[in-house]
């Protein structure tokens, strides 16, 4: 078999590199902490307990009712849009600057650019899934549990897939143009706010001096993921198909991306650096 | 069934030499698009095939394209143009311990450089063991890397690149580095994976590994294959055309010489002189006690002109300048040879002859030979002046000695000066019968 000097670059034959790659982040993350692993959930839950106090006792905002119809608890419904939201900038933010770090060991020894942002993310991933695993035990607690709860998994492909896309497009853009993470950061800022984390989408005026502002949310393709986790987990309910096929595309999209920077930049990291 | 391991053909690489990067978007919009990048071709058309189970070394100045060959090679690089076919499992050495991360353990480390080489967990922990032992980490390998010496560091990096049965080996200048003991480990395997039966392909200044090591070789210059061939007949013409240039730039220099009133400063004049001769000056830091030194050495030829290459089998004499400050009432000259692997060639001394008063002031000692032993290849030289058990000068390694062959060479450290002469029956058989018989 004869083959050029780079392999076939498809990701699944690099899984085990990938999976290095994460648990190298796993690994080093916490490494030489007292609290170790714990660290990883502090985190999380400090911007949980702010948040609710300030939305909940302050603004006093009402949640809207669990799935089995019992009184909505405000911390709860929050942690739900949180988690998507943490991995999502988490994820974002790390992948950035990850393909500049690994410099040195991309001059001399090949492996496709993408694997240790896909190593990240496999890495962040580990963390929600934990804290995705709390979320379910307190649901559960409250007894709102339910068969929606089986597409779950469903979401999480799709979710992933569309989050690990557009990190992959990110960070190879990122070594191009390097103003690319500031203005990442600002995006993210108002990205937060443009999603329905702490307030629900019902709540977003149809139209403001003009501006058709509940569309401008409903199109933000964070948006659509953050209530689908909310419907499936929290409210159990099924959202309509078109929900569903705006993550797919949504998800389309950033693969689509994904490979065509990766075509186009991210072959040649390794001089580019 | 293909032989080759890897094959080029019209292999190009062309970079872009951008007088000022502009990776920020508002240089972008501001001033429009970089201005127009000069090309530079660090490869050009170059095409070659290394046979599956050879070695093949890539030798040139620096600046010559040896290692932008091998990062294309090991698709490190894509080529601008032509084609790579690689068959085989390719392991690159380009710098040692480059994919360590300092937080992880040494075996976390191999874990993740396997990874990175393409081997699945099984193999990896198949060869675990033995990359540990080859390192010579004993415990530390439990440690995280960041507390390792560079030298342990080193020794890891190349422990895991050569254990884990690399089909294809690429080997960049990595020898240089670790101790003497680790050094010779590393050649030791190397010849060891030749044996085997693994394709090497190996970058190095040193001409001696080349033609030691390898079957073929390529000499770049500019980017472009110069010389392609055996690596013995390669490494000839390398130093062929090395002589030819020292030659040119000596008869320029010497014109130069001339001008010049008195020669009473012959290091600092000499160290333009001949290049591959010159000391570094006669440092105080040498060891010994400094009432006379070495200031330099010279090479003279069978014509009696200084040259910087000696020939092989041919005639030859080595020149000491020194200068003494004091009367040094009985002095031995010695020097030694060493090759690129560290070992001592040879080591000939004025001792054998007996002991000589050296009178203060500048002078020099010639050592004659008539017939030079030490085969084509780099060599560092040490020069020493002593007298039972104290050292005057030591100069360790210093000087650089260039070698190159006629083409008649044999394998080997050195020549074995002799007469082969016809076989002689001892008892000669009567007929062809008389054998059964016996």
């Amino acid at each position: 078999m004869t083959s050029s000097a780079r392999p076939n670059a498809s990701p699944w034959r690099y899984r085990s590199l990938i999976w290095n790659f994460a648990q190298r982040d796993l690994k080093s993350r916490f490494k030489g902490t007292a609290l170790g692993w714990a660290w990883s959930l502090m985190l999380p839950l400090a911007t949980l307990l702010t948040y609710s106090l300030v939305f909940s006792v302050i603004f006093r905002l009402q949640p809207p009712d669990f799935g089995n119809g019992r009184a909505g608890f405000f911390p709860v419904w929050l942690w739900a849009g949180l988690i998507p939201w943490t991995f999502f900038l988490i994820t974002v933010s790390v992948a950035m600057p990850t393909l500049l770090a690994s410099g040195p060991m991309l001059q001399k020894v090949y492996f496709p650019s993408y694997a240790p942002i896909l190593g990240g993310v496999t890495a962040i991933l580990v963390q929600s899934a934990i804290e995705l695993a709390l979320l379910g035990a307190v649901l559960i607690l409250f007894g709102s549990i339910g068969p929606t709860w089986l597409l779950l998994p469903l979401w999480a492909v799709f979710f992933v897939t569309f989050v690990a896309a557009l990190s992959v497009s990110l960070a190879i853009m990122n070594v191009y143009y390097r103003d690319l993470a500031h203005l990442v950061n600002v995006a993210l800022q108002l990205l937060f706010y443009l999603t329905p984390i702490i307030y629900q989408i019902s709540l977003v005026p149809e139209s403001w001096h003009g501006i058709p502002l509940q569309t401008i949310v409903r199109l933000n393709p964070l948006a659509l993921f953050v209530d689908t986790l909310r419907a499936l987990a929290y409210d159990l309910k099924v959202p309509d198909i078109w929900t569903w096929l705006g993550m797919v595309a949504w998800t389309a999209c950033a693969i689509g991306l994904a490979i065509l920077v990766y075509r186009s930049h991210g072959l040649d990291i390794g001089e580019s650096i | 069934m293909t032989d080759f391991a890897i094959r080029a053909e019209k292999l190009s690489k062309r970079f872009w030499l951008h007088t000022e990067r502009r990776t920020g978007l508002k240089e972008r919009f501001i001033r429009g698009k970089a201005p127009k990048a000069k090309e530079f071709w660090a490869l050009r058309e170059a095409s070659f095939e290394i046979q599956r189970g050879t070695t093949f070394g890539l030798m040139g100045q620096n600046g010559s394209g040896k290692s932008t060959t091998l990062k294309v090679l090991a698709g490190i690089y894509r080529p601008t143009s032509g084609l790579v076919e690689v068959n085989g499992r390719v392991s690159a050495l380009l710098e040692l311990g480059a994919g360590f991360h300092a937080e992880l353990t040494g075996r976390e480390n191999i874990r993740l450089n396997g990874a990175i080489l393409g081997l699945s967990r099984r193999q990896i922990d198949s060869s675990m063991d033995r990359i540990i032992d080859f390192a010579g980490l004993g415990d530390f390998i439990d440690s995280p890397v960041k507390i390792y010496s560079s030298g342990m560091y080193v020794r890891l990096g190349f422990a895991i690149a050569v254990s884990l049965d690399p089909e294809i080996l690429m080997v960049d200048e990595i020898i240089a580095v670790g101790d003497e003991e680790f050094q010779r480990k590393c050649f030791d395997y190397l010849f060891e994976l030749r044996k085997r039966g693994s394709t090497i392909v190996l970058v190095s200044h040193s001409l001696g590994l080349i033609r030691d090591l390898c079957d073929q070789a390529a000499w770049l210059e500019h980017g472009q294959i110069r010389e392609l061939g055996t690596a013995r007949t390669v490494v000839d013409a390398y130093l062929a055309d090395v002589n030819d240039r020292e030659v040119r730039a000596h008869e320029v220099d010497h014109a130069a010489e001339q001008k010049e009133v008195v020669e009473n400063r012959p290091v600092e004049h000499d160290s333009t002189a001949v290049p591959a001769a010159d000391a570094p000056s006669a440092t105080p830091q040498r060891p010994g006690s400094g009432e006379i030194r070495v200031t330099r050495i010279e090479y003279v030829d069978r014509e009696g002109a200084t040259t910087s290459v000696l020939v092989t089998g041919e005639p030859c004499t080595i020149r000491m300048y020194y200068s003494a400050s004091h009367e040094i009432p009985s002095a031995v000259f010695g020097i030694e040879f060493f090759n690129e692997a560290g070992v001592n060639v040879a080591g000939p001394n004025s001792g054998r002859v007996g002991t000589w008063p050296v009178r203060p002031g500048d002078g020099y000692v010639d050592f004659a030979v008539d017939e030079l032993l030490l085969q084509p290849a780099s060599y560092r030289v040490s020069t020493a002046i002593v007298d039972r058990g104290h050292t005057f000068d030591l100069a360790d390694r210093e000087y650089e000695l260039r070698v190159r062959g006629r083409g008649d060479e044999e394998p080997g450290l050195t020549r074995m000066p002799g007469i082969w002469k016809p076989p002689v029956p001892t008892q000669p058989v009567v007929s062809s019968t008389t054998l059964d018989g016996r």
